[in-house]
């Protein structure tokens, strides 16, 4: 039951944001988005580490079919649940110092994206996990085309041609295996996940499923060569939308990954993963060097999030514990540091109508917080130990290292690079000479810096205790980690 | 079998009416009618009976189809506003019209007897003949009338041809009959039958719009009066695809291996055709038009791939796609309205075009939401019916394991989003002309009845379950 | 053996074969004295003028299409009227069998009559020639003033 308030409560209350229109509306997107929040929590620290999925709701959906409408927390949902949980009202919050027009639907689709985002990392059923996937890129895409920069029109529908594109052929994917379960009671057959789990596929069917579904959660995440649509959109968007793509909804991408591709299709990784996995360190480094060229700090960001992501995939594909418990961490971790860097390019822009990293400088003779909390963060992206990027970094590779050497090694860039572009970021933007427009910088206001806060306090818990994330997620690891075995096995 | 009679009195009548001085009188009296239709379709409900020798059968689908136009024809009706701002309008005759039109829908909905089958074509087919051509001192709507008249005609008779090729093979003109005849297709089968059987789906595919027999859709759907065109492109349809469902599911399965491909091939041909020449498009009612083109193809992918699923999902997605079209062709008969009043000596063309909508939900969200609902809807994005029409066609289809054909429909799916989003781009992101637009109260009814449908549907699919 | 199609070629050919026999059978027959007043069109009297090809008055249409309704009402009718009086069936049915019959024969009759009484109301038969339509000027100035003008420049 708990799933589902957390799944409803954003839905109902955006319903009642949509009436209101007056200033008072951001204070109670705001409490409403705590109030998940303390959902979250509490799901998260009540949460038995087992391999169970908890605190679920089971209903018929369609009947004569056998989909159900059933949701449930298992140790892989549940640290994205908390994500979500965590991020949104600090992503609320970073926009009190901006007017947005029409505040009542703009927060609204925001309360509206984090119902399907929460329905996504909860859905036990195929199709209402596709449900959600689609039905969270409404109000994001929404969100970026009415609020976003002068070229977003364009730019928005490019992305969201983009990933329902993607998305069909996963819908296509979900179809096929909807009919190669065997009958249940009361229907010819059964979309709940764990039924495809059991699925014993050929090799060539293995295949297709494995690429109509990689093509979908490749696009979203991105991975090389579908990441054409996200540095614009990225740009374009507003901040907090921005903030909610990067942040949370390119998770969506490897939990697909994790969720699907993994256990449903072992054969099809033994196949084609190292196609995918080689895609993925391709993004990594390309993604890298591109992000040492860039000049404008939010489309940096962006590609050193696209390069973060390619990571993650790696991980995912190297199909070991490490590096599926890597990926995990560093989905809350990245989740926690893009949101920071994002915000910080925000009030940056918001104080200096800039982006642009020559204009800026000397940032930090004004602004003693932002310094320590765009510091704090930028070394957590940077993967620096005792903070959270380092824990999931090092998983990671250590999982693509297993897999491959020589693909370990040219993921180990990711750090290099990291170090070196964000570095430049932050020495061109906060250190130097000011420059006309950074001269009366004013540091950060009591909101802003209440975003900033628990971002940094989870940046050194992450990085000094790891474990009360790892022992949550690690039952659910090894369980999914024996139908990659199994299926490996009876294939020899 | 009740609604026929209901419908054919009630058509009278209403052409009495129009006697009356006030015109005030014909819309409510038609609403009133067509519920009375509606309930009266349900007093057979789960029985199964055939009338006139059996050459009428009701069952529960067939109500179900009944009830699906019925609904269609009441939404149209009730947006058309007893055509007030138009004098030259005969608002009688075209309630009879519809009236008498929905009869004939009805017959292809419930035949037992290819005659029944035809004669509820003509009737429907005549009805729309005149419908496209009310406006009698536009040339584009002449023209578009007289087109559709040739083409419906020469259509016809292919189709007319096609069932005495049958009877000549079978020797009979009941579904009963031919089915028993074709059941012996392990014998092989007289080639006059294939040939028939060709004719007669020409026919009916021409009704419905797919290609290559989708030529006359677009002229005629631009130059009806817009009310009539989202009429046509619902209650025509509907009808049409459950005629040929119950053609092909009661009398030809067991040569499916013969006009499988065939309607494969038809389909794959169709959502091409349709989706890509959508693209292209400037006015929103071609669009439409060819909208209806490629969903008439989606459609076919449940005969293509005809199963037990196939009436489920036929249902829903004529359904899905009736609400969506209708409060779609709504919000364009306000818009062109309101642009016709500010602009009246510039060319009419441009009223229609997607920049009409320019900005349109800022000052008239009621409107924004419709037309984005039901564009969504269209597109098949979850959240709304469209989606789950377009998941039951795509699983029929996987059902047969008809791969290929899928591809092409979600290629095609991906292509439709791009027209469809043009619309929602115009209204939500641009900036245009933004005067709030009055609505009366029954438009504003009838657009909210479309969007919680829509959503409700979308949302929880389930609730037509007890329809099957 | 014949099929079916077989029997209806042999009936097509037949009767084919009649009318030529027929045709040919009078034109030896006949006696061949042809002149002016036997070659016209008409042999009424009656002179062809103009083309064929020209634009009918509307109304000959819709008359002729009420005409056409009541020719073919007739046609029904005689088919109706043949099972109307069978005794075998009357007696099967107990007498019901001539009230059906009766009943249903009077409702399509009134459906037809129905529509001749609505294109009778609409004014659809109503042979009148067209009302020449003046030019009228929607103007302040009263008609007087016109007249008074027009009788002082007379």
């Amino acid at each position: 039951m708990l799933t589902l308030a957390l799944i409803l409560f954003p839905a109902l209350t955006a319903c009642l944001l949509l009436l209101t229109n007056s200033g008072t509306t951001r204070q109670l997107a705001f409490g409403a988005a705590l109030i998940e929040t303390a959902l979250a929590i509490y799901a998260f620290s009540t949460f038995t580490p087992n391999a169970t999925s908890q605190f679920g709701f089971d209903y018929p959906w369609i009947p004569s079919l056998g989909i159900r409408l059933s949701a449930g927390i298992d140790g892989i949902s549940l640290l994205l649940t908390l994500l979500t949980g965590i991020l949104v009202p600090l992503i609320v919050l970073s926009t009190f110092n901006r007017a947005y027009e029409r505040p009542g639907t703009f927060y609204a689709l925001m309360l509206f994206m984090q119902s399907a985002l929460m329905g996504v990392f909860t859905a036990r059923d195929g199709f209402l996990f596709y449900f959600f996937f689609e039905a969270a890129l409404i109000p994001i895409y929404f969100l970026a085309a009415m609020w976003g920069g002068a070229n977003r029109i364009p730019v928005t529908f490019k992305f969201f041609i983009y990933t329902i594109f993607g998305s069909l052929f996963m819908l296509l994917a979900l179809v096929y295996l909807y009919y190669q379960t065997p009958a249940t009671t009361g229907s010819a057959h059964s979309s709940a996940i764990v039924d495809f789990y059991k699925l014993k596929l050929s090799a060539s069917a293995q295949g297709w499923v494995f690429w109509a579904f990689f093509i979908a959660f490749a696009i979203k995440m991105p991975v090389f060569p579908f990441h054409t649509w996200q540095p614009d959109t990225y740009v374009e968007s507003p901040t907090p939308a921005t903030m909610l793509l990067a942040g949370i909804m390119l998770k969506m991408g490897i939990y697909g990954l994790i969720r699907f591709i993994l256990p449903v299709t072992p054969i099809g990784i033994e196949t084609w993963g190292q196609t995918a996995i080689i895609l993925s360190v391709i993004g990594i480094v390309y993604g890298s060097i591109i992000a040492i060229r860039q000049r404008d700090m939010k489309r940096l960001i962006a590609y050193s999030s696209f390069s973060h992501v390619g990571l993650m995939a790696a991980g995912v594909f190297s199909q070991t514990e490490t590096g599926l418990q890597g990926a995990l961490i560093q989905m809350l971790a990245h989740g926690v540091n893009v949101v920071g860097l994002f915000f910080v390019a925000d009030v940056i822009y918001s104080r200096t109508d800039t982006r642009q990293l020559d204009q800026l400088g000397g940032i930090t003779r004004t602004t003693p917080k932002l310094t320590v909390y765009f510091m704090i963060i930028m070394l957590g992206s940077v993967a620096l130990p005792l903070t959270n990027g380092f824990i999931g970094e090092f998983l990671l590779l250590h999982g693509v290292y297993s897999y491959n050497h020589y693909l370990g090694l040219a993921a180990g860039f990711t750090i290099i690079f990291g170090a070196v572009y964000l570095l430049r970021m932050f020495q061109k933007a906060m250190f130097g000479p000011t420059t006309a427009r950074t001269e009366s910088f004013a540091d950060l206001t009591l909101s802003e810096s209440w975003v900033f806060v628990p971002l940094v306090v989870l940046v050194f818990w992450m990085g000094v205790y790891p474990q009360t994330f790892m022992k949550m997620t690690e039952p659910a690891v090894a369980n999914l980690m024996k139908y990659i075995g199994t299926t490996a096995i009876s294939m020899k | 079998m009740f609604p026929i009679v209901l419908l054919s009195v009630f058509a009278v009548v209403l052409l009495f009416l129009g006697f009356l001085k006030s015109r005030s009188v014909l819309l409510p009296a038609t609403l009133l009618f067509l519920v009375a239709a509606l309930v009266a379709n349900f007093l057979d409900w789960n029985k199964t009976y055939l009338y006139f020798n059996s050459m009428l059968r009701t069952d529960n689908l067939s109500m179900v189809f009944t009830a699906i136009v019925l609904l269609s024809s009441f939404l149209v009706v009730a947006l058309s506003g007893s055509f007030e701002d138009d004098e030259a309008a005969q608002p009688a005759e075209y309630y009879a019209i519809i009236l008498f039109s929905l009869v004939g829908a009805i017959m292809m909905i419930g035949y037992e007897n290819l005659v029944m089958l035809f004669v509820g074509v003509e009737i429907l087919s005549v009805a729309m003949y005149i419908l496209t051509g009310s406006d009698k001192r536009n040339l584009r709507s002449n023209e578009a009338a007289l087109k559709y008249f040739l083409m419906g005609a020469f259509a016809t008779g292919i189709m007319l041809f096609g069932m005495a090729l049958l009877y000549g093979a079978s020797g009979s003109f009941t579904l009963a009959g031919i089915a028993s005849y074709a059941s012996h297709a392990q014998q092989g089968l007289s080639l006059i039958f294939y040939v028939g059987l060709l004719m007669l789906l020409v026919g009916l595919l021409f009704k419905v719009s797919a290609a290559p027999f989708h030529f006359w859709t677009p002229d005629v759907y631009d130059g009806a009066p817009t009310i009539f065109t989202a009429y046509m492109s619902t209650v025509v349809k509907t009808a049409g695809f459950a005629a040929l469902l119950h053609l092909l599911a009661a009398s030809f399965t067991y040569v499916y291996s013969f006009w499988g491909i065939i309607l494969a091939v038809v389909t794959a041909i169709t959502l091409i055709a349709g989706n890509v020449t959508a693209v292209y498009q400037n006015s929103f009612k071609r669009m439409m038009a060819y909208s209806s083109i490629s969903h008439a193809g989606y459609l076919l992918i449940g005969l293509a791939a005809l199963s037990a699923q196939s009436r489920q999902a036929i249902v829903f997605y004529s359904l899905a796609y009736s609400i969506a079209t209708i409060s779609a062709f709504g919000v364009l008969m306000l818009v062109t309205r309101q642009r016709g009043m500010q602009t009246l000596s510039s060319n009419p063309l441009s009223n229609e075009s997607f920049d009409a909508f320019n900005g349109l939900a800022k000052q008239n969200p009621l409107l924004g939401l419709a037309m984005a609902t039901s564009m969504l809807s269209l597109a098949g994005i979850p959240l709304t019916a469209g989606f789950w029409g377009k998941f039951y066609m795509f699983s029929t289809a996987v059902e047969r394991g008809q791969i290929w054909l899928l591809v092409v429909a979600v290629l095609m799916s991906a292509v439709g989003i791009y027209y469809y989003f043009r619309v929602i781009i115009a209204m939500y992101f641009r900036d245009g002309a933004t005067e709030p637009i009055r609505i009366s109260p029954v438009f504003r009814y009838v657009l909210v009845a479309a969007i919680i449908l829509t959503i409700g549907l979308g949302v929880a699919p389930g609730l037509l379950q007890g329809l099957f | 053996m014949l099929s079916d199609f077989g029997t209806l070629l042999l009936f097509i050919l037949a009767a084919f074969a009649f009318i030529a026999l027929v045709l040919f059978g009078a034109r030896f027959l006949r006696p061949d004295r042809p002149n002016i007043e036997k070659n016209s069109t008409y042999e009424s009297g009656e002179e062809p003028v103009g083309n064929a090809n020209i634009q009918f008055n509307i109304r000959f249409y819709v008359v002729a299409l009420v005409f056409v309704l009541f020719d073919v009402e007739l046609v029904f009718l005689f088919p109706w009227a043949t099972v109307f009086g069978q005794a075998r069936l009357i007696e099967a049915t107990g007498g019901r069998w001539g009230w059906f019959a009766l009943t249903e024969v009077i409702l399509f009759v009134v459906v037809l009559a129905l529509g001749l009484a609505y294109v009778w109301a609409k004014g659809y038969l109503d042979w009148v020639k067209p009302q020449p339509k003046l030019p009228t000027v929607e103007t302040k100035v009263p008609m007087d003033l016109y007249k008074q003008v027009n009788e002082r420049f007379k």
